[in-house]
């Protein structure tokens, strides 16, 4: 951030904060009126507010590139606000590129050194956009163009700059696939010049047009300066018997209209809509989709809400665990021992009470819905479903449920990875290989959090192919990812080998995921969080993904015990049950390995004394307690001295110093510190037992 | 004429942090202030500004982890901030010593990391002057201890002026 002004780097995060809260809700607007197909006036004076604050905002942090790009698009806005334009569906693209341009500065502002981008590309799109807006307003009136280029207007999204030209392309007679010829050319002409319209549409998907490329040829529209080099691209193609250029827009207004076929009606029906339709269009606030007409919608961001920063609230929350501590110092302070102090006691009741309150509220300041993470969902699968070609429907259900901040935080990477691989490779590729299999042609991917007892659960789960487990065993195989025969693997445990570092089903790398990280990386997101993630999956009838993450990292429910001298903690959630034992109930192997018979089951014991090297007097069973801990794999008794008591504690975690030893790994998740400034060690059950 | 004596010092001590610290200081001849302290019979020093807070000896908790290398003591809380403890003495590779009523630890902190040193007894702060500094210009082979930035000769005798980054961050230079 070398080129901010000193001054205003205080201002710089507030200004950062803004503008991403602002484009999120640009987005949220965005996507929601293309759904429905019609901005409210609402909306546009929504998006105008927030093109603007950026626009002055970033003027005035001096960040000029930024204030360009979004004077662009408030101009844009501007138009359609001014003229009540109906038929706005080229600018989507155009205004979701300009907010994830935005994006990528912010981050960019974020970082160490921060050069100005060079937007001039995007706002000369912009400019384009605006042109075309106005180009409409002003055209509209006249009769002519009104009458002659309905369908052009609309089907191409009305090219009728001096400066393309159109070339049609005739196939030669009976060459059959012409669709997917045309869809060749398409992509060469696309390298040599900017192609801003074709028609037929959909060339490479849909294989009815191939009649009418056959009939009336394929259309393509690009700029006028690379004609040469399309004429000779044209020349050495194969299987073109002719082709011809239309300059004049004229023309090509006829041409269209002439070849209008079922697919240009629907958009035309649509843009000559009159004005009800706009009333009928429900606003829904995001992302609950419930319909809300006539609210304003930009209710969710509007209610008495500040800001606050996190650093804050991360020092709030240290002070009032110090409170608690130094609390419990007074109280129980060994100098009033033995005195007659009632009153004293009565305050004291009350003083915990209230400590009690700061606490939940202090805590209840730091969680937020997860409303935030899901709803980013929204655009990602309206990007993939245009990039993929396939019809997905994002259900989000339970995104008011509440977490804390820093889980949420860890939340993003995971999910998008999820959702990124239910579209990619979940999904079945063609809607015909849907109804062919007897499903909807719509798929749906649906995101759900619910609250079970102390943890948040989340689901991602599909409709689409599910996930095979011989092939995922193959590959593993492959890999040499498998711990024991394969025969060995129950269905589930070959699901849940996708979770392991290095592996990924698709053989090939797309765009959006399967890079191979992928899920490894989801599972180590989601375990920093001290969450657990699930696969389940049917063939052909889809997959249900499951996160398990505590409501919060920052307190547990413990129970403290003492193992030579040191105190630990283990989360309650993860015991099942403690008991005292005599010597005759060990069962002892022939490796020395001790072992326990509960209930017809045999454990093995851990004695943590050992495990720990700490020198301890109680080695004897009988002396000391055995408490059985589980997880999803194993369950072991940890053998120790004995039990303190139940408690529940503030999490801290080791001091950065200790980051390059693998505590971790020794099966210690962090520490406390307990009413009388001791500090415990908290027990991680998964590593402590599995590893 | 400050910042010619800081330069004058950060020339001697090599590529050392200190000269950094030691341009915040007032007094036209003083180049920095040392806090010192004994390990054994020697006599080191830690430049004021790294340090926090001088204790006693607190309850440590040991982290039982093998990988954790013996110098390191374990944890102790200091106003609800969980802090390591390092003792000196093992770290330069002495003998370790039962603590005792003069035993110290010395709380410093560089880069938001802080860490409690442990020392035989804490003497007093010394003030630094460019007289003080002795010309040792290839330090680390007259002395094997890498954690040493600068010498000090003074009136009372040699002071090693310790490098706190190195100590807080260079764990392998430990004995």
């Amino acid at each position: 951030m070398a080129n901010i002004d000193p001054g205003m780097a205080a201002m710089l995060d507030a200004y950062l904060f803004e503008s991403s809260t602002l484009l999120e809700q640009l987005d949220e607007i965005l996507l929601r009126t293309e759904e429905a197909a019609t901005f409210t006036e609402d909306d546009i004076n929504e998006i105008f507010r927030i093109m603007h604050t950026i626009k002055g905002s970033s003027a005035m942090m001096g960040f000029e590139s930024l204030q360009q790009l979004s004077h662009k698009g408030e101009d844009m806005f501007f138009l359609i606000r001014e003229n009540s334009i109906e038929d706005t569906s080229f600018i989507y693209d155009l205004v979701f590129r300009m907010s994830d341009l935005f994006k990528e500065e912010i981050d960019l502002i974020q970082g160490e050194e921060y050069n100005p981008t060079d937007f001039s590309d995007i706002i000369k799109q912009l400019e384009e956009g605006a042109e075309r807006l106005a180009g409409k307003v002003s055209g509209a009136p006249e009769p002519v163009a009104a009458v002659a280029a309905p369908a052009a207007a609309v089907a191409s999204a009305a090219v009728v700059d001096s400066d393309s030209i159109t070339v049609i392309v005739h196939f030669e007679p009976g060459i059959e696939m012409e669709n997917l010829r045309a869809f060749l050319l398409l992509n060469k002409i696309m390298e040599e010049t900017e192609v801003s319209d074709s028609f037929p549409k959909d060339v490479d998907s849909d294989p009815s047009t191939a009649a009418e490329i056959a009939n009336n040829g394929f259309r393509v529209t690009f700029k006028a300066e690379d004609r040469e080099s399309v004429v000779k691209l044209l020349e050495v193609s194969l299987n073109i018997d002719n082709y011809e250029f239309i300059e004049n827009p004229g023309d090509l207004a006829a041409a269209n209209a002439a070849a209008v076929s079922p697919a240009v009606e629907t958009p035309t029906a649509q843009s000559s809509a009159p004005t009800p339709a706009k009333s009928t269009a429900a606003v829904s606030p995001p992302p609950a989709n419930a319909a809300n007409a006539g609210a304003p919608h930009a209710a969710p961001a509007k209610q008495s809400i500040i800001s606050v920063n996190l650093a804050k609230l991360d020092q709030l929350h240290d002070i009032v665990g110090e409170i608690i501590t130094t609390e419990s110092m007074v109280i129980s302070n060994p100098e009033l021992e033995g005195l007659q102090l009632e009153s004293f006691h009565k305050a004291a009741r009350d003083l915990r009470k209230l400590t009690d309150e700061l606490q939940d509220t202090v805590m209840s300041i730091r969680m937020v819905p997860l409303s935030g993470p899901f709803s980013k969902m929204n655009r990602i699968v309206r990007d993939m479903k245009k990039a993929l070609g396939k019809d997905v429907e994002l259900i989000i259900e339970g995104e008011s449920t509440e977490v804390d901040k820093s889980i949420v935080d860890n939340l993003n990477d995971p999910l998008m990875h999820l959702v990124r691989n239910c579209m990619d490779h979940g999904i079945e590729t063609t809607s015909e290989e849907r109804v062919a299999l007897g499903k909807p042609e719509k798929a749906f991917i649906k995101l759900a959090a619910v609250n079970a007892s102390g943890e948040v659960v989340i689901t991602i789960s599909d409709d689409g192919k599910g996930i095979d487990h011989d092939r995922v065993l193959d590959k593993a195989e492959r890999l040499g990812l498998l711990m024991k025969p394969r025969g060995d693997y129950s269905e589930r445990e070959a699901q849940n080998l996708i979770t392991m570092p290095g592996f990924s089903t698709n053989e090939e790398v797309t765009e959006y995921s399967g890079r191979g990280v992928g899920m490894d990386v989801v599972k180590q997101n989601i375990e920093k969080c001290g969450g657990t993630i699930l696969v389940e999956s049917k063939i052909g009838a889809g997959t249900v993904f499951t996160i398990k993450i505590p409501l919060t990292l920052a307190i547990i429910d413990g129970m403290e015990i003492e193992v030579g001298g040191t105190i630990f903690t283990i989360p309650i959630s993860m015991i099942r049950q403690s008991f005292k034992v005599t010597e005759d109930q060990i069962i002892r192997d022939t490796q020395r390995g001790e072992m326990i018979m509960i209930r017809g089951e045999c454990y093995p014991i851990m004695r943590l004394h050992e495990k720990f090297n700490i020198m301890s007097e109680v080695t004897n069973f009988e002396d000391g307690i055995l408490i059985l801990v589980e997880t999803e794999n194993k369950s072991v008794c940890l053998f120790s001295d004995k039990l303190i008591g139940e408690q529940q504690v503030v999490v801290k975690p080791f001091p950065a110093y200790f980051s390059r030893y693998n505590i971790k790994g020794a099966g210690l998740s962090g520490c406390t510190i307990m009413g009388d400034g001791s500090i415990a060690l908290i027990i991680d059950v998964t590593n402590l037992i599995e590893n | 004429m400050t910042e010619a004596k800081a330069l004058a010092l950060s020339k001697k001590s090599g590529t050392s942090s200190s000269g950094k610290n030691a341009l915040n200081t007032e007094k036209a001849n003083e180049i920095t202030k040392v806090l010192t302290f004994l390990i054994g019979e020697q006599v080191y020093g830690i430049e004021i500004p790294y340090i926090i807070e001088i204790i006693g000896v607190p309850t440590i908790t040991q982290v039982p982890c093998y990988e954790i290398p013996s110098f390191i003591k374990g944890i102790i809380n200091v106003r609800s901030k969980v802090v390591p403890i390092v003792n000196v003495r093992a770290c330069f590779g002495k003998p370790e010593i039962d603590y005792n009523e003069r035993t110290c630890t010395i709380i410093v902190a560089h880069e938001g990391v802080s860490v409690g040193l442990i020392v035989d007894e804490v003497l007093d702060v010394s003030s630094v002057t460019e007289r003080h500094l002795a010309r040792t210009p290839e330090l680390n082979q007259v002395n094997n201890n890498k954690f040493i930035d600068y010498i000090l000769e003074m009136n009372d005798g040699v002071k090693l002026v310790l490098d706190v980054q190195k100590l807080i961050f260079d764990h392998d230079l430990a004995y």
